[in-house]
C-alpha cells in the first residue's frame, strides 16, 4: 500500500465518521415524532419541553446501551470471508443514500424508518460494489419486509383495543388527566429509542475503524464514539422534525389525551415485547400503527386514510429509494479519491438544497396549537343565593 | 427464509396484555379517584402506584445494564 492511499484511508474514515454522525442526527429528528407527536398533539407537553425531554432521554439511553451491533447490516449483506468485504467506501455511499432519503422523507413529513434507510443504502452500495449476490434475499424478506407489514398491524390492533378499554372505563370529565400518564409513556418510548438507535451509528463507526485497522477486531466502541453518537442523536431529537410530528400528531387523526395515552402505551408495550421476545419490529412503524389504531378506537374520530396511504408508500419505497441513491454514490466512490470527494460535495449540496426548499413552508414548534389546561368542561358552581 | 411465527404471536399477546394492563389500571384509577370518598381516593392512589411499578418494569427492560 502506497503512502497516498494511506492518506486516502484516513480521509475516508474521517468522512465516514462525519457522515455517520450526520445520519445519527437525522435519525434523531426523524424519530422524535414516535415518542412526542401524541403528547404534543394533546397538549400534555409543550412542544419545546417535549423535544427537550426526548433529547435528554435519548442522550441517557445512548450511554446506557452497552451492546453494539456485530455486523453493520445485521446479516442482510453477506459479510466476511464468504461474501463481500464491506469497505469504508461502501459504508460512505450507504450513509449518503440514507441521509438524503431521511431528509427527503422529512421534507414530505413522512415517518419512515431510519434503519430501513440505512439498510437500503448499504444494500444499494453493496449491489454496485459486488453484485446482487451480495444480498441475502431470505433475510431481507424475513427481517425487513414481513415485519414491516406486521409492525403497524400489531400496533394498530393493540392501540385499538387499549383505546376502547380507556373509553369504556373512564367518564368524559376525568379524561383530561390522561395527560399526566402521557408524560411517562412517551418518555419510555424516548428512552427505548435512545438505547436502540444510537448504537447503530456506534456500530457503523466502530466497524469502520476496525476495517481501517485503527481498532482491534474485537474492540468495543471507544468512549469518544459513544459520546459523539449520544450527542448527535440528542441534538437531532431536540431539533424536532416538526413536519413528521405534525403528520403523526395532527394529520392522521385528531388525538385526545386518552387516545394519546393508549397509543403510547401500545407503542411502548409492542416495542419492549418485540425487542425482548425475539421478533424485531421498527419503532417508527409501530408508532404510526398505534396512532391509526387509536383513531379507529374512539367513536367519532376519523382516520385520514389518504395520509396513512402516503406513509405506507413512503415505507414501501424507503429501501429501494435510499438504495438507488447509495448505488449512485457507490458508483462515484468507485472512481477513487476524487469520486469520494465529489460524492460528499454532492451530498452536502443535496442537504443544503433540501434545507432551503424546506424554508418555503416552515413547520416549527409554533405550528402546534396547544389546548390550554382547564379548557375541558367543569360542572358550573351554583351561585349562592343572597 | 424462516419466520418465527411463534415469537410473533408471543409479541402480540404480551404487547396486548402490557398495553391493556397499564391503560386499564390508569383508567380505573381515574374512575375510582373521581370522588370525594377517602376510601376511593386511596384505592385510586394504589392503582397509580401499580402503574408506576409497570413503568419501572419498563425501564428495567429498557436498560441493558440490569440484565
Amino acid at each position: 500500500m502506497s503512502d497516498s492511499s494511506a492518506v486516502d484511508l484516513t480521509l475516508l474514515v474521517v468522512l465516514v465518521i462525519g457522515l455517520a454522525l450526520l445520519f445519527d442526527f437525522t435519525n434523531g429528528f426523524h424519530d422524535t415524532a414516535n415518542a412526542m407527536a401524541t403528547p404534543i398533539a394533546t397538549g400534555a407537553l409543550k412542544p419545546r419541553v417535549a423535544v427537550g425531554i426526548a433529547a435528554v432521554l435519548n442522550l441517557v439511553g445512548a450511554f446506557l446501551s452497552t451492546e453494539v451491533a456485530r455486523t453493520i447490516s445485521g446479516g442482510l449483506i453477506k459479510e466476511g470471508d464468504a461474501g463481500v468485504q464491506i469497505t469504508p467506501e461502501l459504508i460512505l455511499a450507504g450513509l449518503i443514500g440514507a441521509i438524503v432519503w431521511n431528509l427527503l422523507t422529512w421534507l414530505l413529513g413522512l415517518p419512515s424508518s431510519s434503519s430501513h434507510a440505512l439498510f437500503g443504502g448499504l444494500i444499494g452500495a453493496a449491489i454496485v460494489g459486488a453484485g446482487t449476490g451480495a444480498i441475502d434475499g431470505g433475510v431481507l424478506v424475513s427481517k425487513i419486509l414481513i415485519p414491516a407489514v406486521l409492525a403497524p398491524l400489531t400496533a394498530l390492533t393493540v392501540a385499538f383495543l387499549a383505546t376502547k378499554l380507556a373509553y369504556a372505563i373512564t367518564k368524559k370529565r376525568v379524561r383530561d388527566r390522561f395527560k399526566i400518564g402521557q408524560v411517562f409513556t412517551s418518555s419510555l418510548v424516548s428512552l427505548a429509542h435512545g438505547t436502540n438507535d444510537a448504537q447503530k451509528t456506534m456500530g457503523v463507526i466502530t466497524l469502520t475503524l476496525i476495517a481501517a485497522g485503527f481498532l482491534d477486531v474485537d474492540a468495543h466502541p471507544p468512549f469518544w464514539v459513544i459520546a459523539a453518537c449520544a450527542v448527535a442523536i440528542a441534538a437531532g431529537t431536540y431539533a424536532g422534525g416538526w413536519r413528521i410530528i405534525k403528520t403523526l400528531g395532527k394529520d392522521l387523526t385528531d388525538i385526545e389525551p386518552a387516545q394519546g395515552f393508549a397509543a403510547e402505551a401500545s407503542t411502548t408495550a409492542t416495542i419492549l415485547a418485540s425487542s425482548h421476545l425475539g421478533f424485531a419490529l421498527s419503532t417508527t412503524q409501530v408508532a404510526s400503527g398505534s396512532v391509526i389504531g387509536t383513531g379507529l378506537g374512539r367513536k367519532g374520530a376519523k382516520v385520514k386514510w389518504g395520509t396513512a396511504g402516503k406513509i405506507a408508500i413512503g415505507w414501501l419505497i424507503t429501501i429501494p429509494a435510499s438504495g438507488a441513491l447509495a448505488a449512485g454514490a457507490a458508483a462515484l466512490a468507485g472512481l477513487g479519491t476524487w469520486g469520494v470527494i465529489l460524492d460528499v460535495a454532492l451530498a452536502v449540496g443535496a442537504i443544503l438544497g433540501i434545507y432551503l426548499w424546506s424554508r418555503r413552508d416552515q413547520v416549527t414548534h409554533r405550528t402546534f396549537h396547544q389546548p390550554q389546561p382547564g379548557q375541558f368542561v367543569r360542572p358550573k358552581k351554583r351561585k349562592v343565593k343572597p | 427464509m424462516t419466520i418465527n411465527w411463534l415469537a410473533f404471536v408471543t409479541v402480540v399477546v404480551v404487547a396486548l396484555i402490557g398495553a391493556c394492563g397499564i391503560v386499564g389500571l390508569f383508567s380505573l384509577g381515574l374512575r375510582v379517584g373521581d370522588s370525594e370518598v377517602p376510601v376511593r381516593r386511596v384505592a385510586a392512589v394504589a392503582l397509580y402506584v401499580l402503574c408506576g411499578a409497570i413503568v419501572l418494569f419498563g425501564i428495567w427492560l429498557i436498560v441493558p445494564f440490569f440484565h
